[in-house]
């Protein structure tokens, strides 16, 4: 393939349609992230193709599309995994182009394969990257290989099959040492772990681990992880072009994690000197190179108390935190993967970016709003939303999918938008993030808004100090959800309901008393009280 | 905002047992600049969905406290007064060890039913999963019984509230 040349570089190239990276880009995801590239794809000029299932025909991302193709019923497993269909609608519709997105099919080696042999681009890694990195004990032996110090544990994938194996594991545990942790060798988000304190609970937790792994991998195989605690979660953000050239664009910190789910991220990480820096770049850097990824890719490290960086994994996609890089380095990390997908290098301001990241001179936050209840063990909280208010102003990028009056289904995953500042500094960051959280106004779902409010204000993340069990050890939502709020609500109930309701009962009389939207307009505009 | 008759304010959304909201509460005119004052939260008060009267004449109102969200039945004090007495005479029969109804705490897809009709369960006997969200939830039983019910069928989708399964 050729190389189209990047616009600037021949004002006349400009003009001609070799400007653009790809003609038509299917997107084989939804919500925020399939709204986030196609409006790349609008500033690149790049047409744009939304699959929806059932559950999404008026999702925005359908809407905010070129053309349109329905993949099946709401349930994910028929409609943004089959592979087979969306390949089919990006043939159906012309499209020269998949871009995955992150979840669903990101990380399937198959799909990448059958995209390829479809004769259309994948834009991500090759097939053989995902497969080395997906399956976390090759990476893990991939990375060792190269000198990059991975977390103690084992490095070949434990299969279950025979009663002896049972043994064998059970001494590497000892080797290895408690707590341990059990993990899922294709998997990721905490899906396939346990925890094991002691040898007794090592049969239990293999089982169980092992049965979870099967369920959400198809692949039943663990391996053991020496459990690194406290620590900090901090990653680094790659991106690579087909030539091997791989640079870091920074680091950001993701220790705000409710099991193994990130709740906030920032770059860069704060209270890194800048010889850890440097140094956490060039482990990222070589075992990304090692397991040869290209395109946008994450690694994933733990940071000990000793001050020490551990492997963890490579992520071989884009990233739901990647805006935060994208708000210090000023790159537009989607279109830099569709560049690299059509065959580009690396572009100057990536190597830029990539020389300054060892000395960041902004700083950006993304907490993640979600439809869970923070009071409730963050159970999902799915709904139709009412009122929608997202923040603005100064060093504020929201990126969401919703809108008010919009159903969010309970098919997918439960955030609904991200919300990220970025300032000169850290401080800066935080105000702005409180501020805007602070707009934010949402009724219709319990939504993780009190949590991230708290979090934001908390003396320990201004510190810079949360480890990524501090959620567990500190958040006590029960009683956040107190009597006050309890007395603020009957309070502005009793208020309200009075309000919007004519002199007579209406309850008395026969139909009850039409909704008004201008009482409500109103009533909402004299009960919304911003500023604080 | 001015209030002129005293309220009858009832929690119908909660945190589970305990909840701080649980109650009915009266809210008298008098009260209300007061009591808004008096939680100093500083924070956004958002009056959402302000539904029809139900069948009792109670109006529903969705408020969020500091991004907290609240579901309350309003209706004018005298009025609940009245209800109530008329209902009194009418509350004879006891419910200790009556029906229970176990209801979706998650909107969500029943995945698994563990029980049927006529089966004795024990307290802490999980009687069904419901999916939502990547996650499941088991419901246990919150006490020993026997079956009487199960409204739920595997594959279906529950609403919040929904009744899965009656233990007598």
């Amino acid at each position: 393939m050729t190389a189209p040349p990047r616009p600037g570089a021949d004002p006349a190239s400009l003009r001609k349609d070799s400007d653009r990276p790809f003609t038509r880009l299917l997107i084989a995801n939804r919500g925020e992230i399939a709204l986030r590239i196609m409006r790349t794809c609008r500033d690149l000029g790049v047409e744009t193709v939304a699959v929806y299932s059932d559950a999404d025909t008026e999702a925005m991302h359908v809407q905010a599309a070129d053309a349109t193709v329905r993949i099946g019923p709401a349930s994910a497993g028929e409609s943004y995994l089959r592979a087979d269909v969306i390949i089919d609608a990006a043939l159906q519709t012309g499209a020269d182009a998949i871009h995955p997105g992150y979840g669903f099919l990101s990380e399937r080696a198959a799909f990448t394969r059958a995209v390829i042999d479809a004769g259309l681009v994948f834009v991500g890694p090759t097939p053989d990257a995902i497969d080395a990195l997906g399956d976390k004990s090759t990476a893990r032996r991939t990375a060792q290989a190269v000198g990059v110090p991975v977390v103690p544990g084992t490095l070949e994938p434990i299969g279950l099959e025979r009663p002896d194996d049972v043994a064998a594991i059970v001494a590497a545990a000892e080797r290895i040492g408690f707590p341990l942790l059990v993990k899922a060798s294709a998997g990721g988000g905490g899906r396939g772990m346990r925890r094991v304190s002691s040898p007794e609970g090592l049969p239990a937790a293999l089982a169980a681990g092992s049965a979870e792994a099967t369920a959400a991998f198809g692949d039943g195989a663990v391996y053991l992880e020496r459990e690194v605690r406290p620590a900090r979660h901090i990653e680094v953000q790659l991106l690579g072009d087909a030539d091997g050239t791989i640079v870091a664009l920074g680091e950001r910190d993701c220790s705000i994690q409710r099991r193994h789910q990130k709740l906030v991220e920032e770059s860069p990480a704060p209270g890194l000197t800048s010889d850890e820096r440097a140094e956490l770049h060039e482990l990222a850097v070589r075992a990304a190179r090692a397991a040869k990824s290209h395109n946008a890719a994450t690694a994933e490290f733990l940071f000990d108390t000793d001050r020490r960086f551990w492997f963890l994994e490579v992520n071989a996609r884009l990233q739901v935190e990647h805006g935060v890089t994208e708000l210090v380095t000023d790159l537009d990390l989607v279109a830099e993967q569709l560049w690299i997908a059509a065959g580009s290098p690396l572009s100057q301001a990536v190597s830029a970016a990539a020389a300054a990241a060892l000395a960041p001179t902004r700083h950006a936050i993304e907490v993640r709003l979600a439809a869970e209840d923070p009071s409730r063990a963050f159970a999902p909280s799915p709904g139709r939303v009412g009122v929608w208010q997202l923040p603005s102003g100064p060093g504020v990028r929201v990126d969401t999918a919703i809108r008010a009056g919009e159903r969010v289904p309970p098919d997918y995953d439960p955030m609904i938008a991200k919300v990220m500042t970025v300032g000169p500094d850290r401080r800066t960051a935080i105000r702005r993030m409180r501020r805007a959280l602070d707009e934010v106004a949402v009724t219709g779902i319990q939504t993780t808004l009190p949590f991230d409010r708290a979090l934001v204000r908390d003396p320990a993340f201004d510190a810079g100090e949360i480890t990524t069990d501090w959620v567990d050890e500190h958040w006590d939502g029960e009683t956040r959800r107190d009597e006050s709020m309890a007395v603020a609500a009957r309070v502005a109930a009793a208020v309200s309901s009075q309000a919007t309701t004519p002199s007579d009962d209406p309850s008395l009389r026969k139909d009850g008393p039409a909704a008004s939207s201008w009482r409500a307009a109103g009533l909402s505009a004299a009960t919304d009280r911003w500023p604080r | 905002m001015r209030m002129s008759r005293a309220q009858r304010v009832t929690a119908t959304t909660g945190s589970g047992s305990g909840s701080p909201d649980a109650k009915s509460f009266t809210v008298h005119p008098s009260e209300a600049l007061d009591a808004t004052e008096a939680t100093s939260l500083g924070s956004v008060i958002t009056v959402g969905h302000i539904g029809r009267p139900d069948r009792q004449g109670r109006r529903p109102v969705e408020v969020v406290v500091d991004g907290w969200r609240f579901e309350l039945l309003v209706e004018d004090e005298a009025r609940a007064d009245l209800r109530e007495r008329a209902s009194r005479d009418r509350t004879a029969l006891g419910t200790a060890g009556g029906p229970l109804e176990i209801r979706a705490i998650i909107p969500g897809r029943v995945v698994s039913i563990a029980v049927a009709p006529g089966d004795a369960v024990e307290a802490g006997q999980t009687l069904l999963a419901v999916e939502a969200m990547k996650m499941q939830n088991e419901l246990v039983a919150p006490r020993a019984g026997t079956v009487t019910r199960v409204p739920a069928a595997v594959g279906s989708t529950v609403e919040l509230g929904d009744v899965l399964v009656v233990v007598e």
